[in-house]
């Protein structure tokens, strides 16, 4: 090895100075020559025969240069090299193929990249912390249940106290706080660790200001105190250096900050506000609303996962103080700490449901690089004069077919590169929805780079996909006839497209034509809304989550009291808001219009459908209003009457529908009076015959105007639903009325919260950014299968007007109209091609028939199927014209010659 | 004619550069060939241009060095010389080189006699 070693390094040094070493090489040479020729001449040769003896046996200088620099240097960087060239070349040239095939291959390798850095991201992140990777959650998890449970304050004590391999063991729990600094500046929700002193011990991170949290701030009668982040000391206190002894309220406790944390530090996940655990004294872990908290610790040193978790199962849990569930099986585990935070989840089954993943993923590159593999086989056909002549001059078919790999390989890269990008561009989105999803944003061991892991697996991708869609045509293109007889230097090539390429051509044409309606449908149902709009003036409304702290309401005895509470504020939210100045009217509903949960109804009168109740003429939409919901939106009442005073009651059976639910539930018979139910709400089936029958008694105009979908609408009392959606209408300055809004609110009640407060456009837009990147990546995909069929149907059309140039020119030399020659010649082609497309229309029908695109955000297209056809024929057309011109540019004469 | 003369075996041709650079001390490419030609006495075919493609091989392996200087004819020539790693190595080739021709030798010893 150490011998191997220095032979690749003698010759890395020596490819670098090739100049130098070939110069001496040549004296040494000349050095030889002269004594040989001297030492001749010695033995009586004249100088001539001496001189030419010598050269004889020294052997031919120029091979022996030759050989001795590539003994000196690295041959096959240059060989390399060379190939990179060529292969940059050929994708200039062939452009064509570079577009379809690198799209295709962009395509797939793409969907590789974005699903392993997203893996990459949830599952291997490790903490930037201090020896961050020793960092373990303790669990109580529920084998037969296979989720986590709470943890009994008694067990975290005793492992606490008890365990040797674990060290710094504590515990925290997330809590959202409405926020306000003493100075009254109005807040929204923030998130709050409660957590253990221990918490900082664990992180090794001393405060920038102050002091962190010690175990006296744990005890019940302690003064409440908060250490703060950077960021709100910066934001919230203008970085006053005096900060220490201020004071915070967090929902209805006023807390004095001892200690500031310096800039980035967010454990235990988005945290930059610290309160003491206190429950882990009085009681339990988990907090009124079933938030269970989370044990921590570090594995001490020298100890691995697995010691530490067997030293946790021997020492087991202590019987539970009330009975368990009899379908629980509880034992403790350790986990990784980021593993732990992504989810209730087995580390072993996501470690293979990873690998089958990635291996689907891997798999999904064989269809689109097997339709490079003919375009490229194709190409490679046509190339083989250029193959022979360099294998007539010595090229060995290796050498050949690297070349050809190469070529791909550079194909493959190019791929590989906008891959990446569009990971880079995946994990932006997350971030991005990932700071919208959860408040306080990303947690801070998420890495949103792209990994080396990443960038190393869709290198391989890429290898692989250069092997299929390179190295198999040129080993077929390679083998046989092409390289023993010389023959294809004569221009005429016997090569065909064989049986198994043209099945693929035809399966290409038939897989694009089954999926192209669908993949319009989707993307129209997709994008619909952002293109036609609301259709009212979305930009006048501010809307904005309502909720009280769950501190606040599990503080109350009992659930009603606390929806009276919650009644009460919004029903004098409201009050206020509408004696606002600019404000002409403020409306509560369950959810915001345009973007209300899903259900599956049954009318009653109208069977069901066939498909059951996965038809999509069932699906619709719902939402809770209160009585002046539709005035605030201006939506005029079509038929029957509105809701009543009576209608609010809780008990009341009243619902209103949209014309769109009418249309398409009911049709031309008046919907007044009938009755609909609940099948399925929000993914769990209702009993059959168990659930509420609805009256429907009015009918109004769609809200927005482009609804996706039938909507029914439930009278909503005040304090009915929690959270509630909150409308403003407020002309043009929603912005300014925004503050106003927190003012107020904050005035009313410190633990109303008011959450995702936004303009009902940006709400829209929003919303929009998902639907437009998801429907911009389907369109990709279907436009890269339509190319590959395209470029498969061009190949295939080439092949048979190449193998048959003798015919035409004979019988074009015989008189024969050129068209009707190339009609027969392609029939046969077509013929294929036909049966493809038709299978392919015969997939879409019952795609579209048992599979209605509806259900899954698509939006029916009349006539998608036949303009799909006719599209296909015209790309068809397209594709086989190039190859028919060339076909009937043939010239008898030539063509003879050829044979 | 025929040419009774053997190609040099695959392999051997490292081995006999090294022996000669030991025997003899540093010499230069000609000098080897020479050499080699000698005590072969005409038995193998020495490819000259071999023997310095065998010196680039044993120079990257660090057996041999190579210096210039000046030949006996007052001629300046590339001299090898063997190194400390070079004669383990050839200590060991040879020891194996013995091992193998021995047992060829027994092989074929019965066959010869018979």
């Amino acid at each position: 090895m150490a011998t191997f070693l220095r032979v690749m390094m003698a010759r890395l040094r020596g490819h670098f100075r090739r100049g130098d070493l070939d110069r001496d090489f040549d004296q040494e040479l000349a050095a030889h020559l002269a004594m040989a020729e001297e030492d001749k001449v010695r033995r009586g040769m004249t100088r001539e025969e001496a001189r030419r003896a010598a050269r004889v046996e020294l052997g031919g200088l120029t091979q022996l240069r030759e050989a001795s620099r590539d003994a000196r240097g690295l041959p096959w960087i240059d060989t390399l090299w060379l190939d990179l060239k060529l292969g940059l070349r050929m994708l200039r040239k062939s452009w064509g193929l570079t577009l379809v095939g690198g799209l295709a291959m962009t395509v797939v390798i793409g969907t590789g990249a974005v699903v392993f850095a997203v893996f990459d991201l949830v599952f291997d992140g490790s903490l930037p912390l201090d020896d961050g990777d020793r960092v373990v959650a303790l669990q109580t998890w529920d084998d037969k249940g296979h989720r986590r449970r709470d943890t009994s304050v008694a067990d975290f004590e005793r492992w606490r106290d008890a365990l040797a391999s674990v060290e710094d063991v504590g515990a925290f729990r997330a809590v959202e706080r409405g926020l306000a600094t003493a100075d009254g500046a109005a807040g929204e929700p923030v998130p709050v660790a409660e957590t253990t002193a221990s918490g900082f011990e664990l992180a090794r991170v001393a405060p920038l200001l102050g002091r962190p949290l010690v175990e006296e701030d744990e005890r019940d009668a302690a003064d409440p105190v908060v250490v703060i982040g950077y960021d709100v000391w910066q934001s919230r206190f203008a970085a006053d250096p005096a900060v220490i002894g201020r004071t915070v309220r967090l929902g209805d406790t006023v807390h004095t900050v001892v200690g500031v944390m310096p800039e980035g530090f967010a454990f235990p996940i988005n945290h930059r506000f610290w309160t003491p655990l206190k429950a882990a004294r009085s009681g339990s872990l988990p907090d009124g609303d079933g938030n269970t908290g989370v044990v921590f610790a570090r594995l001490a040193p020298g100890v691995t996962l697995e010691g530490a978790e067997a030293e946790l199962a021997t020492l087991g849990l202590l019987p539970p103080a009330v009975a368990a569930e009899s379908d629980e099986e509880l034992r403790p585990r350790v986990l990784p700490y980021t593993f732990a935070m992504a989810g209730d989840l087995e580390h072993g089954d996501v470690l293979w449901m990873i690998r089958i993943v990635l291996l689907a993923v891997t798999l999904l590159l064989v269809p689109p690089c097997a339709n490079v593999a003919i375009l490229i086989y194709a190409r490679t056909v046509t190339r083989q004069e250029e193959f022979a002549a360099r294998y007539a001059l010595g090229a060995s078919r290796g050498r050949i077919v690297g070349q050809l790999f190469i070529e791909t390989l550079v194909l493959a890269a190019g791929a590989a590169g906008v891959a990446l990008v569009l990971a880079r561009f995946a994990l932006r989105l997350a971030r991005a929805s990932i700071d919208q999803s959860l408040s306080g944003g990303a947690p801070f061991w998420m890495d949103f780079t792209l990994s080396v892991e990443t960038v190393l697996f869709v290198a391989g991708l890429a290898v692989l996909a250069a092997v299929i869609a390179g190295l198999v045509p040129a080993l077929k293109a390679t083998g046989g006839q092409m390289l023993s007889g010389l023959r294809a230097l004569s221009g005429r090539t016997g090569m065909r497209l064989g049986a198994t390429w043209t099945a693929l051509v035809v399966a290409q044409v038939a897989l694009s034509l089954a999926a192209l309606p669908s993949a319009v449908e989707m993307v129209w149902g997709t994008i619909r809304k952002g293109v036609l709009g609301p259709g009212f003036a979305a930009e006048e409304f501010l809307t904005a989550r309502l909720e009280m702290d769950r501190e606040s309401r599990a503080g109350l005895a009992d659930p009603p009291a606390a929806a009276v509470r919650f009644a009460a504020v919004q029903a004098e939210l409201v009050r206020r808001l509408t004696a606002e100045p600019g404000v002409s009217g403020a409306t509560v509903a369950a959810a915001v219009p345009g973007e209300e949960p899903w259900a599956v109804i049954e009318v009653d009168g109208v069977p069901l459908p066939d498909g059951g109740i996965f038809a999509a003429h069932n699906l619709v939409r719902f939402n809770r209003v209160d009585d002046v919901f539709f005035d605030v939106f201006d939506v005029p009442l079509l038929a029957g009457r509105g809701f009543g005073a009576g209608d609010f009651e809780r008990a009341a059976a009243a619902v209103l529908v949209n014309q769109t639910f009418v249309r398409d539930l009911i049709g031309d018979a008046s919907p007044l009076g009938r009755r609909v139910r609940y099948l399925r709400k929000g993914g769990v089936p209702a009993e059959p015959g168990s659930s509420t029958w609805y009256e429907i008694v009015g009918v109004v105009a769609d809200l927005p105007a482009h609804a996706t979908g039938g909507t029914m609408y439930h009278p909503l009392a005040p304090g009915q639903t929690h959270p509630a959606s909150l409308a403003l209408r407020a002309g043009s300055d929603s912005a300014g009325l925004a503050e106003r809004l927190r003012e107020i609110a904050m005035a009313l009640d410190p633990a109303l919260r008011l959450d995702e407060v936004l303009a009902l456009d940006e709400v829209y837009r929003e919303n929009e950014v998902g639907n437009n990147v998801g429907a911009l990546s389907l369109a990709v995909v279907m436009l890269s299968v339509l190319l590959l069929s395209a470029a498969g149907i061009c190949a295939l059309m080439s092949f048979t007007v190449n193998r048959r140039r003798r015919e035409i020119g004979i019988r074009c030399a015989l008189g024969a109209q050129p068209h009707h020659v190339l009609s027969g010649i392609f029939r046969r082609a077509f013929g294929q091609l036909a049966a493809g497309a038709a299978g392919g229309i015969l997939v879409a029908a019952l795609l579209s028939y048992y599979l209605p695109v509806e259900a899954v955000g698509g939006w029916d297209v009349p006539g998608v199927i036949p303009a799909a056809t006719l599209f296909m024929v015209m790309v068809g057309l397209l594709a086989a014209a190039g190859p028919a011109r060339r076909g009937l540019r043939v010239e008898p004469t030539e063509a003879l010659r050829e044979g | 004619m025929t040419d009774t003369r053997s190609p040099i075996l695959q392999g051997t041709l490292d081995l006999m550069v090294l022996k000669t650079l030991e025997q003899m001390g540093p010499l230069h490419g000609y000098g080897i060939a020479r050499r080699i030609e000698q005590v072969g006495q005409d038995a193998i075919v020495v490819n000259q241009g071999t023997i310095y493609l065998c010196l680039v091989r044993l120079v990257q392996k660090k057996w041999i060095r190579a210096q210039w200087g000046t030949s006996e004819n007052n001629r300046k020539a590339k001299f090898y010389s063997l190194t400390a790693a070079g004669r383990r190595q050839l200590q060991a080739e040879t020891e194996s080189w013995e091992r193998v021709s021995g047992v060829i030798g027994r092989v074929l010893q019965p066959a010869a006699g018979r």
